[in-house]
């Protein structure tokens, strides 16, 4: 029994302990998930907003080359049709000028960029400059001097080389574009990586969960189970307690009887016998033989104070009133005996008591009204009480109220009123118990019907 | 001389054996049966038909009262000295109940019995002289403790006489011819009586009688 307990309390501690870590556990899952779900969203955040800088920090950089070989270009033109005049405010100072924030923008261009952008922006460079070289030679040329044939090809070939520096320069530009729809593109793909993790996680703590909270519930079944199975095993030794005490009541009461029955009945008639037969002695000693009869009153007058102290005895262990007489005679018997012996009166009231009393409740009442009166005439200082035994289609009333000193009846709970409630409660039955200092105190019992008659 | 003719029932063999030896030392009593218990004192009452029946209260089988009681239905001309081992009232009123004439303490038996005997016969009463100091102790210790007063004081000098006379077992007949008056005013008297003394038929008026002495 100790050993099953044993282990099953090292089983359930050790189930415990699984359940505690594994709760602990999913906790730790979840918030790991929550934060890797937020660092990865973080990160992801960081580098959108680098790419989407670098898209426009490089279209800003395109457009202002742009813009500046757009003007250069103008600039250039306008000095190529009208020659260096003040009225157009063209001169090849400002054309060439022009070519330097052409220049200045290309070298501006962020050097993080890629190979192929590199490339690219070098091609632009590199046209550029042939562009500059090409307008410093016609500019030579056209100091003075009409322009001809190869100088219209070469204007020509400026205009298709311009062309070709902005084709590049939208390649660039579309190239930039294809970066960011790029990075753009991995970048939702790991979103979508970050989305799937956490989904998994939260699938995966779903599953722990559920899992756990079937442990659980399995553990808490078992609990239960086991609780219910020790409060019937309680319940059980209870009831076992409660007839093993009535048992006792019973044991006792018996006891008593034939102890009594035995010292009435054996040792007190042999003793009765005895005294008559001392009797006719001392008729047949003659009275003159004094020696004589003064042992025979000797022994008479010991054998009386034995007769006597044996049927006290008998009448406490088991008055035969109760039997010879029935239950309202013993309890008038008792009364009167008490008020024999001690300062309180002892009035018995009874009220359609059946000579049929089943023996079991006739010694509960008994007792019952002598323990409250030994207690009333003992303890209590009390002049009177008053019994009364009701009966009546649903029970026997059992009240003994007295006048006597009282006691704090919610804090005493001596041995005779715990014999009481044990001989009240086989019978099914109820005791109260009603006293305060100074006020008396009430014994109330009362006894249901259906244990009243004889079985 | 006709002989008293005695049956004793008592469990005890020895007592019986102590009783008959005290009873048949006298001339004028014999012991017709001894019974073991109170179904053989009813059995032997019907066959033998003694004149008193000296009969112990606890006994088994049936206990001595309750034989009593059925001696008393079937043969009321028996009279009945219940012995007892008790001198309270409870078993007193009793035995008087069950129709008993006597009511002998075994303490005292070895010296009144034979009185006792003597008195049944005769169709008187008998109590032991313990029995009756018992019963009027606890009567007057209840009147002082009560501060009431002795309802018999109450009594008119022929209720006193009368109460006496329905005691010693006399009917309203032989009251009326002792008193020369008529039975129904014997009746007021004992009416009466019972009012004053609140008392509830004969059993509990000898037992008072007892009490107070006026018989023994």
């Amino acid at each position: 029994m100790t050993e099953d307990n044993l282990q099953s309390s090292k089983r359930a501690r050790k189930l415990r302990r699984v359940l505690f870590l594994a709760f602990g556990g999913l906790l730790a899952m979840m918030v790991v998930a929550g934060l890797d779900a937020l660092h990865s969203l973080r990160q992801l955040d960081g580098i959108e907003r680098q790419v989407s800088q670098r898209y426009s920090t490089h279209t800003q950089a395109l457009t202002t080359i742009l813009i500046s070989v757009h003007v250069y270009h103008d600039r250039m033109e306008r000095y190529l049709l009208s020659g260096e005049s003040p009225e157009s405010g063209t001169n090849v100072a400002d054309v060439q000028n022009c070519g330097a924030r052409v220049r200045d923008a290309l070298q501006k261009y962020p050097a993080d960029s890629e190979p192929e952008e590199q490339a690219l922006l070098s091609e632009i460079q590199q046209k550029f400059s042939e562009q500059e070289n090409a307008f410093t030679v016609l500019v030579r040329q056209q100091v003075g001097e009409r322009p001809d044939e190869r100088q219209e090809r070469m204007g020509e070939q400026m205009m298709l080389r311009r062309a070709y520096i902005l084709r590049i320069s939208r390649d660039v530009s579309s190239l930039n574009d294809r970066k960011l729809m790029e990075a753009e593109q991995s970048m939702s793909a790991s979103f979508r990586s970050v989305q799937t993790r956490l989904m998994s996680m939260v699938a995966l703590s779903l599953l722990a969960g559920l899992l756990l909270s079937l442990l659980g519930g399995f553990y808490v079944s078992k609990l239960e189970r086991q609780g219910r199975t020790r409060y019937q095993e309680l319940v059980a030794s209870r009831q076992e307690l409660e007839a093993l005490s009535a048992r006792l009541v019973d044991a006792q009461e018996e006891e008593r009887r034939s102890i009594s029955r035995e010292l009435h009945d054996e040792v007190g008639q042999t003793l009765g016998a005895l005294l008559v037969d001392l009797g006719q002695l001392s008729k047949l000693v003659p009275a003159e033989d004094k020696f004589l009869q003064g042992h025979i009153t000797r022994i008479k007058s010991i054998a009386e104070a034995a007769v006597k102290s044996i049927r006290n005895l008998a009448l406490l262990l088991r008055p035969p009133m109760l039997d010879d007489l029935g239950l309202v005679p013993a309890l008038e018997w008792q009364g009167r005996e008490i008020s024999r012996r001690g300062d309180m009166e002892v009035d018995v009231h009874s009220e359609a008591v059946s000579e049929q009393l089943a023996d079991d409740v006739k010694v509960c009442v008994y007792r019952l009204v002598q323990e409250a009166l030994m207690n009333a005439a003992r303890h209590s200082g009390a002049k009177h009480a008053q019994v009364s035994v009701v009966q009546s289609r649903e029970s026997i009333h059992v009240q003994i109220v007295d006048d006597g000193s009282g006691f704090p009846a919610e804090r005493v709970r001596g041995m005779g009123i715990l014999g009481m409630e044990e001989r009240v409660k086989r019978l099914e039955g109820s005791l109260a118990i009603k006293s305060s200092p100074g006020k008396g105190t009430t014994v109330l019992a009362e006894i249901p019907a259906q244990r009243l008659e004889q079985r | 001389m006709r002989k008293i003719r005695i049956l004793l029932a008592d469990d005890h063999k020895l007592m019986r054996s102590g009783l008959r030896v005290l009873l048949e030392q006298q001339a004028d009593l014999t012991v017709v049966g001894e019974a073991s218990d109170g179904r053989e004192a009813v059995a032997l009452v019907a066959s033998h038909r003694p004149d008193v029946l000296v009969m112990d209260i606890g006994m088994p089988t049936l206990n001595g009262i309750e034989a009593a009681a059925q001696i008393t239905q079937s043969h009321p001309e028996i009279a009945i000295v219940m012995l007892s081992m008790h001198s309270d009232e409870s078993y007193v009123l009793r035995a008087l109940k069950a129709g008993a004439k006597g009511y002998l303490l075994k303490d005292s038996a070895e010296a009144d019995l034979i009185r006792a005997v003597h008195s049944v016969g005769e169709g008187k009463s008998y109590f032991s002289p313990a029995v009756s100091k018992v019963l009027l102790d606890d009567y007057i210790r209840k009147l002082k403790r009560s501060g009431t007063e002795d309802p018999y004081d109450l009594l008119t000098p022929r209720e006193r006489e009368v109460l006496q006379l329905v005691a010693e077992g006399k009917s309203n007949k032989d009251v009326a011819q002792l008193f020369n008056l008529s039975v129904y005013t014997v009746e007021t008297h004992r009416s009466n009586i019972m009012e004053k003394l609140n008392l509830h038929g004969v059993p509990e008026l000898i037992l008072y009688a007892v009490r107070k002495g006026i018989i023994s």
